[in-house]
């Protein structure tokens, strides 16, 4: 099995997901899942806020360009609310500005669609890992 | 002379009165010293009247200097009303008239009532001063004595006579001397008033001149503008004083087109030439901007504007403005140099946007098609493997990637333009158009464009700007391939010509680098460039606008250097 899984075994963090896509939204749980997490998906940061996942999300899988607010608006929001969810930002746009940017700004990973799925494991590791 | 001494004391006071005489005679001379004729004639006639026992006396003069022919007489008082003067006067001439056998006269005669001894003594040798006439009744007149004295009298008179007229002459010339002195004088001082004026005239003019030359001067080195005159046919060339300042020549060195050519930077020595033969061959105004190379490695840009004309012998003279443009030329190239990378950054730019919304658009899906395999492969090596869930991410992954493909063909339909004007477009006005908009680019870049435009060009069907794009993409692709061409003129070359088959021909021969037979194909490819800078659709575009208008466009190495890009379209119908 996954090294993670040996690790947080037991644990089941929940995995938000907020991305506009719906490919993304469709295929990611389901990968999330095989790695035994449990997932909710949302098509946008506003919806994320509302919802009870909020409090109990162990990890943030966040798109940075949708309509509405971006990820880098609900990032900012979080923080002021003061909640230290690890986040991993995924982006179709490969630049390194905003990468960077995104680091700054507390990131703990960011990945470039598209991603393996070990990439996105390495993510995950470290994220719960800086939890 | 015989002395008689019959009365001896009467005798010897005769003698001595006769020896006063002679000595008052002698005396007369002194007297008459400086004076005038007019002044000696009366007291020799009183001294003579005075001396001897006459009744009158009698003396013309003639041929004097300071005055015409005059006589005068003198008549005794006793005697006063015997002998009128007017009487006499008029006798005596008839008497003396003007016969040389007359020089000495001596009778009697009768004047009047009167019976008189006359004796006249001439004054000259051919009584060419005058004559002196001497009368008394007495019988016995002259006597010896008296003779003498009046000989002595005559001689003293002719002496003090001349020395008079001498001194007149003397005086006279002496007068007509100062006169035209005084004349001449007076000449000379109103010469020379007239040359003062003139003079301090002058002087004005040439302050005036001068002060004009310094403005001139002044102004020309503050703008750094010289100005030259170029006679062509004797090729002798006037510089202004700013000029050889630019140049860096000294003053008195004689210009010449070949000593013009060693301070133009070699790589515009094709430019100067083909200015010079363009110059001979048409009056007219041209305008050229080349660069000097000083000897200082330094380089200079000059603006040159020069206007023809030709003289009333028909002589061909171009009178023209140098300024020298380098600060200018400096900030324009730095202008220009911003602005086309301001340009390229711009294309670069929407190119990137355009690439990133492309690469967005794609990363989609094909984000969900890698994720949705991956699972797929993870559900499949499940024990045992969860097959309706591979399934399911399986056929999840055929949709994305049929998204990702809608994506390309929505992005195709974006960027492909149907929309073609056709009109009827003459290729030379489209050709020389584009050169004109290109003018000042390629002179920048040091390249001469030449036209050679066919006059029985047929027109064509299509847009004109898209072809004027294709034009001017050739230029510039020209001009590119000759950026690094240092050895020879960067030339290119417009031709049009009727093609085979009712087409019309367009090509653009450059002096370049040309490009390998190899790559041939691949010109014409979009993203293939040789340019460091290029993007590579240049071509790629120019050949499908051309395809669009039914024609074909094609590349070829030229025999020489460089390469030659053409196209061909079919005419418009009826021409």
């Amino acid at each position: 099995m996954d090294s993670f899984q040996e690790k947080v075994a037991g644990e089941y963090p929940l995995v938000a997901v907020v991305d506009d896509d719906e490919s993304v939204r469709e295929s990611l749980p389901d990968l999330l899942r095989q790695f035994g997490f449990a997932t909710r998906s949302f098509s946008s940061a506003e919806e994320f806020l509302a919802s009870d996942s909020l409090i109990q999300s162990g990890c943030l899988i966040l798109d940075i360009a949708m309509p509405g607010m971006s990820g880098f608006d609900l990032q900012r929001e979080l923080q002021l609310r003061g909640h230290s969810i690890p986040i991993i930002f995924i982006s179709a746009h490969k630049d390194e500005v905003v990468r960077r940017r995104a680091f700054r700004q507390g990131a703990v990973e960011f990945l470039f669609k598209p991603f393996s799925d070990t990439a996105l494991l390495q993510a995950l590791n470290t994220a719960l890992r800086a939890r | 002379m015989k002395l008689q001494l019959e009365h001896p004391a009467d005798e010897i006071k005769r003698l001595r009165r006769y020896i006063n005489d002679l000595v008052s005679l002698q005396a007369l001379p002194a007297m008459w010293s400086g004076a005038k004729p007019g002044d000696i004639v009366p007291t020799l006639l009183d001294s003579l009247l005075r001396m001897l026992d006459l009744d009158f006396v009698y003396v013309a003069l003639t041929n004097l200097v300071d005055a015409g022919p005059s006589e005068t007489v003198r008549v005794a008082q006793s005697q006063g009303q015997m002998f009128r003067p007017r009487e006499l006067c008029a006798f005596l001439n008839r008497r003396l008239g003007v016969d040389p056998q007359k020089l000495h006269l001596q009778e009697r005669s009768h004047i009047g009532d009167e019976e008189v001894s006359l004796v006249s003594w001439p004054l000259g040798v051919q009584r060419e001063i005058g004559v002196i006439v001497a009368g008394s009744r007495r019988a016995d007149f002259p006597r010896d004595t008296e003779a003498l004295l009046l000989s002595l009298a005559a001689n003293q008179a002719l002496t003090g006579l001349q020395q008079a007229r001498l001194l007149g002459e003397q005086k006279r010339v002496a007068d007509e001397l100062d006169r035209s002195v005084a004349q001449r004088t007076a000449e000379l001082a109103a010469a020379n008033e007239g040359l003062r004026k003139e003079v301090a005239e002058r002087r004005r003019a040439e302050d005036a001149l001068r002060r004009s030359e310094a403005f001139l001067a002044e102004g020309q080195r503050l703008g750094r503008i010289g100005s030259l005159s170029w006679r062509v046919e004797t090729d002798e060339i006037t510089w202004s004083e700013e000029l050889y300042r630019i140049f860096g020549f000294e003053r008195d060195v004689p210009v010449t087109l070949d000593l013009i050519g060693t301070r133009v930077h070699p790589e515009d020595i094709p430019l100067l030439h083909d200015m010079v033969e363009k110059a001979r061959g048409a009056v007219g105004d041209f305008e050229y901007e080349h660069r000097l190379l000083m000897p200082n490695d330094s380089v200079k840009y000059l603006h040159l504007i020069a206007h023809g004309i030709r003289d009333n012998d028909g002589r061909l003279e171009y009178i023209g403005a140098v300024q020298d443009v380098t600060q200018r030329q400096s900030s324009e190239e730095a202008l220009a140099r911003a602005g086309s990378e301001l340009a390229r950054v711009a294309r670069v730019t929407s190119l990137a946007t355009l690439t990133a919304s492309i690469a967005h658009e794609v990363n989609q899906p094909l984000s969900g098609i890698v994720t949705n395999a991956g699972t797929c492969l993870r559900m499949l090596a499940m024990e045992p493997p969860n097959v309706d869930g591979a399934r399911e991410t399986a056929r999840r992954t055929i949709r994305d990637g049929n998204r990702a493909s809608d994506v390309i063909t929505r992005l195709r339909a974006l960027f492909s333009r149907k929309d073609t004007i056709a009109e009827r477009v003459d290729l030379n006005d489209a050709a020389r158009e584009v050169g004109a908009l290109s003018l000042s680019e390629l002179q920048r870049d040091r390249v001469i464009l030449r036209c050679e435009l066919a006059d029985d060009l047929p027109l064509v069907t299509g847009d004109r700007v898209q072809l004027q794009q294709v034009i001017l993409n050739l230029l510039r692709n020209g001009s590119d391939a000759m950026n690094t061409v240092h050895d020879r003129p960067r030339e290119l070359l417009i031709r049009t010509a009727r093609d085979e088959g009712d087409r019309a021909l367009l090509s653009v021969k450059d002096a370049g680098t040309g490009f390998d037979a190899e790559s041939m194909d691949k010109l014409f490819q979009a993203f293939y460039t040789t340019k460091h800078d290029g993007m590579g659709i240049g071509l790629s575009i120019s050949r499908s606008i051309i395809e669009q208008h039914d024609g074909r466009l094609w590349a070829t190495l030229n025999d020489g250097p460089g390469a030659t890009f053409s196209f061909s379209i079919p005419c418009a119908p009826n021409t």
